[in-house]
C-alpha cells in the first residue's frame, strides 16, 4: 500500500513517467506485432522450403519451362520418395503493388496429393480436396476467399481479369470446392488448382506463335521432390547435389539455401523493427531513473529515519526497486493493452484480400510487460542504490 | 548489568587538515531504567554521544555494549537490528512519514523485525491508547498538533519494546506546557516499562527532571550527578 501511495504522490510525476514507457512499450508491441506476423510468413517458407527439393530449369535458361519427363527421371534418384509437377501463375496479372507484407495471389497447379507429402499442412475450413481427376475446381485460401467473397459452390474467374485487359485475354471459370483455415503464410493468398488445369492456364500463357507448337502436357514449370518422411534438412541437400549431377537440363536447388535465406530475413526485419522500438522504451526507462532519483532527493529524512528505526540497506533498496518495477509493470500493461488494441483494429480494418499486418503473440506478450518491469526494476536500481548508501545521521538531519 | 556501556569512546571528525574530537575518550555506564539527561551547550558532543548510542555512527576508537553487547563487532545488518530491537528513537523535527496515518507510523519499525507486523499491532494499538491518542489512529501527521505528533513518535520509539529510548531535544519545537507533558509522560513510560531513557536537551528544566544529568564539554564528560528525588551526588567523574 505505501507502495502505492508513493508512486500516487506525485500524480502528474508518475503519470508523465509511466506514460514514457506505455509509449516504448506501444512502439515495441505494434513493432514487435509487425515482426511476428512477418516471422509467421516466413516461417511457412521455413517449414514449406526445408520438406521439399524445388526443381527448375537450369541456370541460364530463360523461360520456366521443364519437359514432364524429368519427373520419371528424378524419381529414380537415391533418396527421391515422390516427385509432382507444379506450375504457377500471377491471380491477378497486371496488378502493381508497390509495398506489400503479403504474398500476391497466386494460382498453384499441382497434385492434391503433393499435400500428404508436404510438412505446411493445410486443413479445410469448409468443403474439401480438390478431386485428382477432375477439371474446374479450385480451393482457395482464407485471404483470398475473402476477397472475392467466395463460398462453397461459388465460381471464380481465373486468373482475375484486369481492368485494362486486352480482347484476347483468357481466363477460365472454376468452381469453389474447398476454402483452407488460415495458415497466416504463403496458402492463405493461393488458388489451388488441379495439374490439368495448370496445363491449360500454361499454353494461354504462352506467347501465340508458339502456343500451338508446345503440347503442354508434356511440360511442367518446376518439379517438387521430397524425400521419405522424416529426411532431414542435409539430407535434402544431398539429393539435390545428386539430381543435379544425374539428372541433365535441371537445376535442384539444396533446400538449406532457401531456409538460410528466410531465416536472415527474418532476423534482419526483427532486428530493425525491435531496435526501434527498445530505443523507445530505453528513452522510457530513462525517465524512471529520473523520477526515481526525484524520489530519493525527496525522501531523505524518511529514509534516515527507516534507517534510524532497523532499515537494512537492502530494506531501503528493496522499497526503491519494488516502487520502481511497479511504474514499469504499470507502463507495461498499460503500453501493451494500447498497443494490442491498435493491432486488433488495424487488422479488423484491413480490406478483404488484403493481409492482415500484425500478430500478437504470446511470446510477445510476455517479453512486452516482461521488458517493461525488468527496465523499470533496472532503472530503479542506482537511485535505490545511492538511497541505500545515504548515511542515517546525515539524512536524519537533511532540510 | 549496565545497559550502556562506554568504554573510551571516541568519535573524531575531519574538517580538512583539522580534526575535530566530537567525543573524546568517554567511559560510562548507564543502568537500565535510568532517565539520563544529557546537556552541554551546542558542539558539545551531545548529539554525537546520542548516535554513536543509537549505533547510527561508528566510534572512530573504544568501545560501546548495548545489554552486553560488544557492538564493535557487529556488521551493518547486526546494527541495524540492533537498532530495531533494542533502542528507540525520538526526532525533535518528530519525522514522522506524511504518507502514514498514526497506527502505520507507530508500526513502523515492525517492518524490520521478523513476524513484527503480526506480533505488533496490539502492541502499537496499546502504546497510542498510553500516550492518549486513542482518537486519532486514523489520522495523518498534518492533522495532529506537536505535542501530538511527539507523541506519536515516542509510541513509535517504544512499538519494538526496546530497552533503551534516545531522544534528541523532543521539546524544542513545542510549548512549554506540551513540553512538561511529553516529560511527563516519558518519566510514567520510564517508570511502567523499566526502560532506560537518555534525553539530550538544552533546557534545564527538562534535564532537572532527569534521574541523572551528564553535562559535556568539548567531547568529554564535564560532570556525571544523580539529580532529583533518585537521590543527589557525583558519580565519580571529576568536574573539569
Amino acid at each position: 500500500m505505501e507502495v502505492l501511495r508513493n508512486v500516487t504522490r506525485h500524480k502528474l510525476r508518475s503519470f508523465l513517467t509511466i506514460s514514457g514507457i506505455v509509449i516504448g512499450v506501444l512502439a515495441l508491441t505494434t513493432m514487435g506485432a509487425l515482426a511476428e506476423n512477418f516471422n509467421a510468413l516466413l516461417d511457412g517458407g521455413v517449414t514449406y522450403f526445408g520438406s521439399n527439393i524445388q526443381v527448375g530449369p537450369p541456370d541460364g535458361q530463360s523461360a520456366s519451362l521443364l519437359p514432364i519427363s524429368k519427373i520419371d527421371e528424378i524419381k529414380q534418384i537415391d533418396g527421391v520418395a515422390a516427385a509432382f509437377a507444379s506450375y504457377g501463375f500471377s491471380a491477378k496479372p497486371g496488378q502493381i503493388t508497390a509495398v506489400s507484407f503479403g504474398i500476391p495471389d497466386t494460382i498453384v497447379a499441382g497434385d492434391p496429393a503433393e499435400n500428404n507429402w508436404a510438412a505446411l499442412k493445410t486443413t479445410f475450413a469448409q468443403g474439401h480436396q480438390l478431386d485428382a481427376s477432375s477439371t474446374g475446381q479450385v480451393v482457395l485460401g482464407s485471404t483470398i476467399d475473402k476477397e472475392f467473397a467466395k463460398k462453397i459452390g461459388d465460381t471464380i474467374d481465373l486468373p482475375v481479369k484486369p481492368s485494362d485487359a486486352k480482347p484476347d485475354f483468357v481466363n477460365h471459370a472454376f468452381t469453389v470446392v474447398g476454402i483452407l483455415n488460415p495458415t497466416r503464410t504463403a496458402p492463405d493468398t493461393f488458388a489451388y488448382i488441379n495439374v490439368a488445369d495448370g496445363q491449360t492456364l500454361l499454353k494461354d500463357s504462352l506467347p501465340v506463335a508458339i502456343r500451338d507448337q508446345i503440347d503442354v502436357s508434356k511440360i511442367t514449370e518446376a518439379i517438387n521432390v521430397y524425400g521419405k518422411p522424416g529426411t532431414s534438412l542435409s539430407d535434402l541437400d544431398k539429393i539435390a547435389d545428386r539430381i543435379n549431377a544425374q539428372v541433365p537440363g535441371v537445376k535442384a536447388v539444396r533446400p538449406s539455401q532457401l531456409v538460410n535465406s528466410f531465416k536472415s530475413g527474418g532476423a534482419i526485419f526483427t532486428a530493425i523493427t525491435t531496435a526501434a522500438a527498445l530505443l523507445a522504451l530505453i528513452i522510457g526507462g530513462l525517465s524512471v531513473v529520473n523520477t526515481m532519483f526525484m524520489a530519493v532527493a525527496e525522501r531523505v529524512r524518511e529514509i534516515g529515519l527507516k534507517k534510524a528505526v532497523g532499515a537494512t540497506t537492502f530494506n531501503i533498496m528493496g522499497e526503491f526497486l519494488v516502487e520502481a518495477t511497479l511504474i514499469g509493470i504499470v507502463g507495461g500493461v498499460v503500453g501493451y493493452g494500447l498497443g494490442a488494441l491498435i493491432t486488433i483494429i488495424a487488422n479488423a480494418t484491413t480490406p478483404p484480400g488484403q493481409s492482415t499486418l500484425f500478430l500478437v503473440t504470446p511470446n510477445l506478450t510476455i517479453l512486452a510487460i516482461g521488458f517493461a518491469t525488468v527496465l523499470g526494476a533496472v532503472a530503479g536500481v542506482l537511485p535505490a542504490w545511492r538511497a541505500a548508501r545515504l548515511d542515517p545521521v546525515t539524512a536524519l538531519r537533511n532540510e | 548489568m549496565a545497559n550502556v556501556r562506554l568504554v573510551n569512546l571516541t568519535k573524531q571528525y575531519k574538517r580538512g587538515a583539522e580534526v575535530i574530537h566530537a567525543l573524546d575518550d568517554v567511559t560510562l555506564d548507564i543502568e537500565k531504567g535510568e532517565f539520563v539527561a544529557v546537556v552541554g551547550r551546542s558542539g558539545s558532543g551531545k548529539t554525537t554521544m546520542l548516535d554513536l548510542m543509537g549505533l547510527l555512527l561508528r566510534p572512530t576508537s573504544g568501545s560501546l555494549f548495548i545489554d552486553d553487547i560488544d557492538t564493535s563487532k557487529l556488521g551493518d545488518r547486526q546494527l541495524a537490528q540492533m537498532r530495531a530491537r533494542r533502542v528507540g528513537f525520538v526526532f525533535q523535527e518528530y519525522n514522522l512519514l506524511s504518507g502514514l496515518n498514526v497506527l502505520e507510523n507507530v508500526m513502523l519499525p515492525l517492518r524490520y523485525v521478523k513476524d513484527g507486523r503480526k506480533r505488533g499491532a496490539p502492541r502499537a494499538v496499546e502504546l497510542i491508547e498510553r500516550v492518549g491518542l486513542s482518537d486519532r489512529v486514523r489520522h495523518r501527521p498534518t492533522e495532529l498538533s506537536g505535542g501530538q505528533a511527539q507523541r506519536v513518535a515516542i509510541a513509535r520509539s517504544m512499538v519494538n519494546s526496546p530497552s533503551l529510548i534516545l531522544l534528541d531535544e523532543p521539546t524544542g519545537a513545542v510549548d512549554t506546557e506540551t513540553a512538561q507533558q511529553l516529560v511527563d509522560l516519558l518519566k510514567r513510560l520510564n517508570q511502567e516499562d523499566r526502560v532506560t531513557i537518555v534525553i539530550v536537551t538544552h533546557d534545564l528544566d527538562i534535564a532537572g527532571q532527569a534521574s541523572r544529568q551528564i553535562r559535556l564539554k568539548d567531547g568529554r564528560v564535564l560532570t556525571d550527578e544523580r539529580v532529583g528525588a533518585a537521590g543527589a551526588g557525583s558519580l565519580g567523574v571529576p568536574v573539569a
